[in-house]
């Protein structure tokens, strides 16, 4: 071999090991000393499709006007949400990413871990920011080893959405706040009709992170923990209590439509196939287009526990050890996600209010007259008492739950043996 | 080769160049072209491989494993379920798409009033994209709304879940895979039929040879050579095959339609395990040159060769 062999061999290695590599540093703060009058660019990726990019453009050009130092570069990041997860790893090996991301709750661990997260933890706990004001179970999403990494863009919750006409034919009473689930159960059979092809209710069985959280309520009003430490817990008593809940309406009852994709049951559910669905605020905004006639109520509960779980998203900070652009990335955040401002983002695009004072404003009360049942999601906020974990690994561990519950609600697997199962296969991914 | 050839056969030399400056020409005429393979072929191909020796999710820093991802590959049950669709993919797709586009070529290799028509209906399933044949199918295959039950209705066959059933999904994706790819095999054998001597033929029947007898022992034989290029070309299409399962069942249901290239997928891109994903992918491809070398070897022997 020759020696330029040698060294280019090295010198590739060397990058290599430099693109795998993430970069930590410890201590400082990414804003300290920074200077808000400074001129600056920063780059904001929005995740929005056509629509909500729109009005995120002109939020970016109103706050240019009030603060003309800043220039925010507004673009999706991604053709779709779910891209952005890749497009940030690149951007990361690359060393071109944004300042502000849009980010799922569920990758707060793996951003966390990056490195180029900056630390809000001390900017948050300034009272004019007012965390306090953001639901509990999204706050904790934004926090990933312990340090707050972004602040939350959108909150939601599951709750109990049911096609009034479909209980009005079946002659029974509409779902209530106080329901259990074997009210649930027992509805979902009398509103199943194979002649019509109506089905009681609905679940996802493609195994991906919209099988698994539709479970996580179920598993916490039983009592269980998803985590213990870093060791998975959901394979617990409760957490076969919660699946064998699900497992007699899919399999004993058959009054469960399964869905092979997470594309079809709502789509059902719009066309008035489906009686109940477990679902979010997001529903009521392609209901609204359907034109069905529904209801809202929280979710049953165990005990008269209902609490529900939340899917909050994240404006997500990195540093690119530039005080300026840190320091301006977090005054635009504080600014977007104020009640004044959020009020014309979150609420004017059907999303649930960000921050409790919002719900005196007019906007809110627009919202409401819109998307019926807006109010219910908003009070539902306060069940939801507890978050996913942000933990590296749990993309990985979903996935393993989520084939589980696919297993058990298709006929294929005990509810015991197959959360055993997929504990077991989660345990490497969490421990490092 | 052709360059240095012709160097050497030019008789006088006007004037001799220096060495480094005829290096030089030879690097500016293959430079452009190295450049594009090594920065996006090799480049790659050697970054995945170190990938493939860490375990890393492509944003917190890369942790060295040495082969353990590789040893993990080896007990990984969802890896040998995945190899073993692929597997029954390939031995169901290959040899059907290989007969079906003989017997397809045959029928279209005819004198009859409306050949071209036919021919291009034949031929435009393999136009159109295997995304849209996904999304086609899988309205075709609906078990509650779909064409497919409708037709079982009338003619009292039981209802079936079709892409929805785990036993039966895989099979429904060779069908739909089949309707797409039967073209692609019968545009070449409709042009190597029309290669065959005619005087083979006409030899042949004044010998006294029937019809069958002809396909038998002339036409098939004449044929071997594209068949070899058509089964190497229809495996890597088979194991290869990524777009239909994602339009359709992406992965699902269970996993029973999840193949190696799936799994891929959904292990780098779906989970962020890069460095796994990665070395399940170098997995693949050795399995896939080593099957491509053992049919070139297998057809030089047998004395026809298209590699």
């Amino acid at each position: 071999m020759r020696p330029g062999l040698i060294t280019g061999g090295a010198a590739a290695l060397l990058l290599l090991t430099a693109c795998m590599g993430g970069t930590t540093e410890p201590g400082k703060d990414a804003a300290a000393g920074y200077d808000p009058k400074a001129t600056v660019e920063i780059t904001w990726w929005t995740g929005q499709s056509e629509e909500a990019e729109k009005v995120a453009e002109t939020l970016a050009a109103e706050y240019h006007t009030a603060h003309p130092n800043v220039t925010v570069k507004t673009s999706s990041g991604a053709p779709t949400t779910d891209d952005l997860l890749t497009k940030l790893s690149a951007g990361f090996t690359g060393g071109n990413y944004p300042d502000v991301s849009y980010a799922y709750g569920s990758w707060a661990g793996e951003l966390g871990g990056s490195g180029k997260t900056q630390d809000l933890t001390t900017f948050v706990q300034d009272p004019s920011f007012g965390w306090p004001e953001i639901p509990e179970a999204a706050r904790q999403t934004a926090t990933a080893g312990g340090k707050v990494i972004g602040v939350p863009a959108l909150v939601d919750n599951l709750a109990l959405i049911y096609n009034k006409p479909l209980f009005d034919k079946a002659g029974l009473a509409y779902p209530t706040d106080e329901w259990s689930w074997e009210d649930f159960r027992a509805a979902a059979r009398k509103l199943t009709d194979p002649g019509t092809n109506t089905y009681g209710t609905a679940y996802s069985v493609s195994g991906s992170e919209d099988t698994t959280w539709h479970l996580w309520p179920l598993l916490w009003q039983n009592g269980g923990k998803i985590l213990d430490g870093n060791k998975p817990a959901f394979n617990s008593e409760a957490g076969v209590t919660a699946l064998e809940t699900l497992r007699r309406m899919a399999v004993d009852d058959k009054s469960m439509y399964l869905d092979q994709t997470d594309e079809r049951y709502w789509r059902l559910f719009n066309s008035g196939r489906i009686g109940m669905m477990l679902s979010g605020p997001w529903s009521l905004i392609e209901l609204k287009e359907a034109k069905r006639s529904y209801g809202v109520a929280v979710l049953p509960g165990v005990g008269g526990d209902h609490q529900t779980v939340s899917g909050p998203d994240l404006w997500v900070l990195f540093d690119h050890e530039d005080v300026n652009r840190a320091g301006a990335a977090r005054d635009f955040i504080k600014w977007l996600t104020s009640s004044q401002i959020d009020a014309k983002w979150n609420l004017a695009l059907g999303n649930l209010p960000l921050r409790t004072a919002e719900s005196t404003t007019p906007e809110f009360a627009t919202y409401v007259k819109e998307y019926p049942g807006g109010d219910k999601f908003f009070a539902n906020l306060a069940n939801a008492k507890q978050a996913r974990p942000t933990v590296p690994g749990y993309e990985e561990m979903s996935r393993n739950v989520g084939d589980a519950i696919a297993a058990v609600l298709q006929g294929k697997s005990s509810s015991k043996e197959a959360l055993d199962a997929a504990a077991e296969k989660s345990k490497n991914a969490l421990v490092n | 080769m052709a360059a240095l050839t012709f160097a050497v056969a030019r008789p006088v030399p006007a004037r001799p160049r220096p060495k480094a400056r005829r290096h030089l020409t030879g690097w500016a005429f293959v430079g452009p072209a190295t450049l594009i393979v090594v920065g996006l072929s090799l480049f790659p191909a050697v970054w995945a491989f170190f990938i493939s020796r860490a375990k890393w999710n492509g944003i917190t820093a890369g942790v060295p494993v040495g082969w353990g991802n590789y040893q993990q590959l080896a007990q990984d049950p969802d890896m040998l379920a995945a190899a073993r669709h692929t597997l029954l993919l390939t031995v169901f797709f290959v040899p059907l798409s290989i007969g079906l586009g003989i017997v397809v070529a045959i029928a279209l290799n005819q004198r009859i009033r409306l050949i071209g028509f036919y021919r291009t209906c034949i031929f435009v399933p393999y136009v159109a994209s295997a995304a849209a044949t996904g999304i086609l199918a899988s309205f075709v295959f609906n078990p509650q709304f779909g064409a497919a039950n409708d037709v079982l209705r009338h003619l009292g066959i039981p209802q079936q879940q079709f892409l929805e059933s785990p036993s039966q999904a895989l099979y429904v994706i060779v069908l739909i895979a089949l309707w797409g790819e039967v073209g692609f095999t019968t545009v070449i054998y409709l042009a190597a039929l029309q290669d065959i001597p005619k005087e083979l033929v006409e030899a042949a029947t004044m010998d006294g040879a029937g019809r069958w007898r002809v396909f038998r022992h002339v036409t098939l034989p004449e044929l071997r050579p594209v068949t070899v290029f058509a089964a190497v070309w229809q495996t890597i299409t088979a194991v290869q095959l990524f777009d239909l399962i994602y339009t359709t069942t992406r992965g699902g249901p269970l996993n029973s339609t999840q193949t190696v290239v799936y799994y891929i997928y959904e292990l780098a891109f779906q989970t962020q395990r890069l460095g796994y994903g990665a070395a399940a992918a170098y997995l693949l491809f050795v399995v896939t040159l080593l099957l491509t070398l053992v049919i070139v070897w297998y057809s030089r022997r047998r004395g026809s060769e298209v590699f």
